[in-house]
């Protein structure tokens, strides 16, 4: 940046215009091209975000969309229905000109299936042509935005057609890719493989929107802009942590997906778990991805594999039954559209995890997430230990633990509880609660979370999306709780009833350590 | 809500502000004191319904100095962002009418919270040599002002330029009128990105800016000059560098507050970025002997309760702002 005094002398090589000017425009031309592109992810979300983008002047100067799936369309025809898309989605309302004019004129299509030698050809000649006619400068990021069993298949095409990074030396190639990746540790492993032998690690955006989230990223600046905490982070204060992700919805319209994956793979594996390592890393040296990602993976990595034999101890699992949620009656999983009316899947689970590091042996990290629950919310609460020696209160008052809560959602912010003297001749004392709540934005609201993400992929900023060491080590975290769940059938399910706290097994797991859940 | 009219007394509003948070079923959380000062009636409400969005995404005490009020006494309110009972913003309104601003200024600190930062809004146009403002900026760390919106806009930037010569505080000044223009900086400067027309930046001969109000189109007008090592060399004249006029007009057409184009006239091209039928989307184009493709660029709209948020949250001074103002006063006087 130029020096922020007058200009005594002219500085050609910065533009001295610049100077104190913040611009959130993203500096490299690029070509952005979307498999799947006739999906519903396309329509409700990544479409009209690659919109909103432009709108709030994030997109570079130069760009160009690419639309790629296997329905015909045409160029006209795609811009239609991406029209639509956007009229529909889009969170600035409809499409207006003449701005939605000049972007739908840098949207095309290709036409293909995933197998299409032709179709990948046509997709190259069609980003050639961008960085003639549009001026993308050869970078190129591909989005995959399709059901995972063909992720592998569309990398390995993107390489015989010439597009892999190592045919591209004119610019940089990027490729994002939506979860799961991999439906166990083993899948993974082999899309891994597949992906490696095309991109490096450094080319490969792994996209978890969760991790979008603003309240996600209020955590690493809570630990690590405040110094409060840090002398209390530790085994030595804290008794325990308790992470919880709960939904009122049940699957809607994921049923057939979601009979396939279940609660420990939809959310503990991949959104939980990476709360969990951001509530417990190391300081990392620097803001830099690779830092911060560095520290995640040191954590994950020492989670303490689960003995198979301890599964129906360190977890447990639930299936939602007919209930009441908001005062309307719902239906259970096994009734719900595409599910299997036998399903053994669990739409609750609860996995107890060790750290064994120096920072954080023996004290355990309960996590859980559930489907159709009493409320939908999102926390991490650390609970410290107790008092040494008991001075204070009265008989018959309790003095309770200190609890500190970090807010994801829908309430953003963070509360603490402590314990007060109750005014009054007696030395009473009751837990309290201080609560700090951050209002939601207004006038400029902060961008949704494929937004962000979307627009930090073409910055090359890597620091929201999860490296291949941290997935294998998430996996590997819950391959033994996965194992045991498909070798053993629950012939308690559905063993809770919607609107509810989950399953009574999950309340003895902590029961077992003289622990108990927070309420939902 | 609860308001009832007590004496302008600070142990009185400090009961009457501890008996209604005893009544609440927990503690509140604060991040700012936030001083509202509103000498007119007329524009109260509208000042208040972006001062209460402030204080509701940030937990702040408010103090709202109303000497617009014919009120006799103080109120206090305490509001509940969350529905739950905690307190996340607190209301001491203080009829200022007949207070002088010496005592003024020591009933408003002692009723600040110690350790954080006190942010003063003073939303009338007049600033330095307000006698109310020379003494409330005494006991505040950022004082947002907006020298836009009236035929006053000369009067008001060139009081501000001098308050900022002659003060010694170490305070953070933001005019809204500045901040408004941030996504003009940037339009501006997007034709210099591209470094084969860099060095036109040092050529320029005239500077024309369309805007519904002065203050923005003498704030850009400063802004350019003082970046490029301009001079003030007469009313309304600036000088490059080498010493060569460079002629400034400045019409007044459109909406308040909002610049509707500027056109950058150099030895060999004209610059122009203007608003087209969409106000939230700007044409630049080139014309002359560096022409260039016309571009569409989103032109952000920004409200006043967010750019009041953004002066609250940039704690730095901002040089940039200062050269700028000091380069208008210059023009000016």
């Amino acid at each position: 940046m130029a020096d922020q005094t007058t200009l005594d002398r002219p500085t050609l090589d910065e533009n001295p215009l610049r100077a104190g000017v913040a611009s959130n425009r993203i500096s490299d031309p690029c070509s952005i091209v979307f498999f799947g592109a006739s999906g519903d992810l396309m329509k409700r979300m990544l479409l009209p975000a690659m919109y909103n983008l432009r709108l709030g002047d994030i997109m570079p100067s130069n760009f160009g969309i690419i639309g790629f799936s296997r329905s015909e369309f045409t160029n006209e025809e795609f811009r239609d229905e991406m029209k639509k898309s956007v009229d529909e989605f889009s969170r600035s309302g409809p499409a207006r000109d003449p701005l939605w004019s000049d972007f739908a004129n840098k949207l095309s299509y290709v036409a293909g299936t995933f197998d299409d030698v032709a179709a990948f050809k046509a997709l190259k000649k069609q980003l050639d042509k961008n960085d003639e006619e549009l001026g993308t400068n050869g970078n190129r990021l591909f989005y995959l935005s399709t059901p995972p069993t063909v992720f592998g298949k569309i990398v390995d095409m993107l390489a015989q057609a010439g597009l892999g990074p190592k045919d591209n030396p004119k610019g940089w190639t990027r490729i994002i890719i939506e979860k799961p990746f991999g439906t166990d540790l083993a899948s993974a492993r082999a899309l891994q493989t597949d992906v490696g032998r095309v991109f490096d690690e450094k080319q490969v955006y792994r996209i978890d929107h969760y991790l979008g989230k603003e309240p996600v990223q209020d955590i690493m600046a809570l630990r690590f802009a405040n110094v409060i905490f840090e002398p209390l982070w530790n085994r030595r204060y804290v008794d325990c942590v308790q992470i919880t992700a709960s939904e009122t919805v049940g699957v809607e319209l994921r049923g057939g997906y979601y009979d396939n994956a279940g609660a420990l793979r939809d959310m503990i594996q991949n959104h939980v778990i990476n709360l969990l390592a951001l509530v417990a890393m190391e300081p990392p040296v620097s803001p830099n991805a690779d830092n911060i990602r560095d520290e995640k993976f040191k954590v994950l990595s020492a989670l303490r594999p689960i003995d198979p034999d301890r599964v129906m101890y360190d977890a447990a699992r639930g299936q939602y039954a007919a209930g009441m949620i908001d005062g309307k009656p719902v239906q259970g999983y096994r009734d719900e559209p595409d599910v299997n009316p036998k399903s053994n899947i669990e739409t609750y689970a609860a996995v107890k995890f060790y750290i064994d590091n120096w920072r954080w042996a023996e004290v355990p990290f309960y996590l859980r997430s559930g489907k159709r629950l009493a409320r939908k919310y999102s926390e991490i609460a650390v609970r410290f230990k107790g008092i040494p020696h008991r001075l204070f209160g009265e008989a018959g008052d309790s003095i309770d633990n200190n609890v500190l809560v970090m807010k994801i959602q829908p309430e953003e912010g963070v509360s603490l509880r402590f314990s007060a003297k109750v005014p009054g001749p007696k030395m009473h004392i009751r837990s309290v609660s201080m609560d700090f709540n951050y209002g939601t934005g207004f006038g400029v609201v902060s961008a949704p979370a494929y937004e962000r993400l979307i627009g930090d992929a073409m910055r090359g900023d890597a620091t929201l999306f999860t490296r291949w060491d941290a997935v294998e080590a998430a996996w590997a975290a819950v391959t033994p709780v996965l194992d045991r769940w498909s070798q053993l059938k629950d012939d308690s399910f559905p063993n809770y009833a919607s609107g509810g706290q989950g399953p009574i097994s999950s309340d003895a797991m902590l029961e077992d350590d003289n622990r108990e859940w927070r309420t939902i | 809500m609860n308001a009832q009219h007590i004496s302008l007394d600070t142990d009185a509003i400090r009961a009457e502000l501890a008996r209604i948070k005893r009544e609440a079923t927990t503690v509140s959380a604060t991040t700012i004191n936030f001083v509202v000062f509103i000498d007119d009636a007329e524009r109260r409400d509208w000042v208040m319904e972006r001062a209460t969005m402030i204080a509701d995404k940030h937990p702040s005490r408010m103090l709202v100095l109303d000497c617009s009020s014919t009120d006799d006494g103080a109120t206090v309110e305490t509001f509940s962002g969350d529905g739950h009972g905690t307190i996340t913003s607190e209301r001491i309104s203080i009829p200022c009418r007949n207070i002088e601003p010496a005592a003024l200024r020591a009933l408003t600190h002692a009723l600040t919270i110690p350790d954080l930062p006190t942010v003063l809004w003073w939303t009338p146009q007049e600033t330095a040599g307000n006698p109310h403002f020379d003494s409330l900026i005494e006991i505040a760390a950022d004082v947002v002002v907006d020298s836009s919106g009236s035929t006053r806009d000369n009067d008001a930037i060139t009081g501000l330029a001098a308050f900022l010569e002659r003060t010694r505080r170490r305070l953070t000044l933001r005019d809204l009128a500045w901040m408004r223009l941030s996504p003009w900086h940037d339009m501006v400067a997007q034709f210099f990105d591209d470094a084969a027309l860099r060095e036109e930046l040092f050529c320029i001969r005239s500077l024309k800016i369309v805007s519904g109000s002065s203050a923005e189109a003498l704030y850009l007008a400063g802004w350019l000059g003082s970046r490029l090592g301009w001079r003030a060399c007469g009313k309304y004249e600036f000088c490059d560098r080498d010493g060569t006029p460079v002629t400034f007009s400045l019409v007044r057409d459109g909406a308040m507050r909002r610049v509707q184009s500027v056109a950058i006239t150099t030895t060999s091209s004209t610059y122009t970025a203007e608003v087209t039928s969409d106000p939230g989307v700007v044409r630049l184009f080139v014309d002359g002997k560096k022409s260039r493709p016309e571009r569409l660029a989103p032109l952000q709209a920004i409200d006043n309760a967010s750019l009041i948020e953004r002066a609250i949250l940039e704690r730095q001074s901002d040089t940039i702002f200062e050269t700028a103002l000091r380069m208008v006063g210059a023009i000016l006087t």
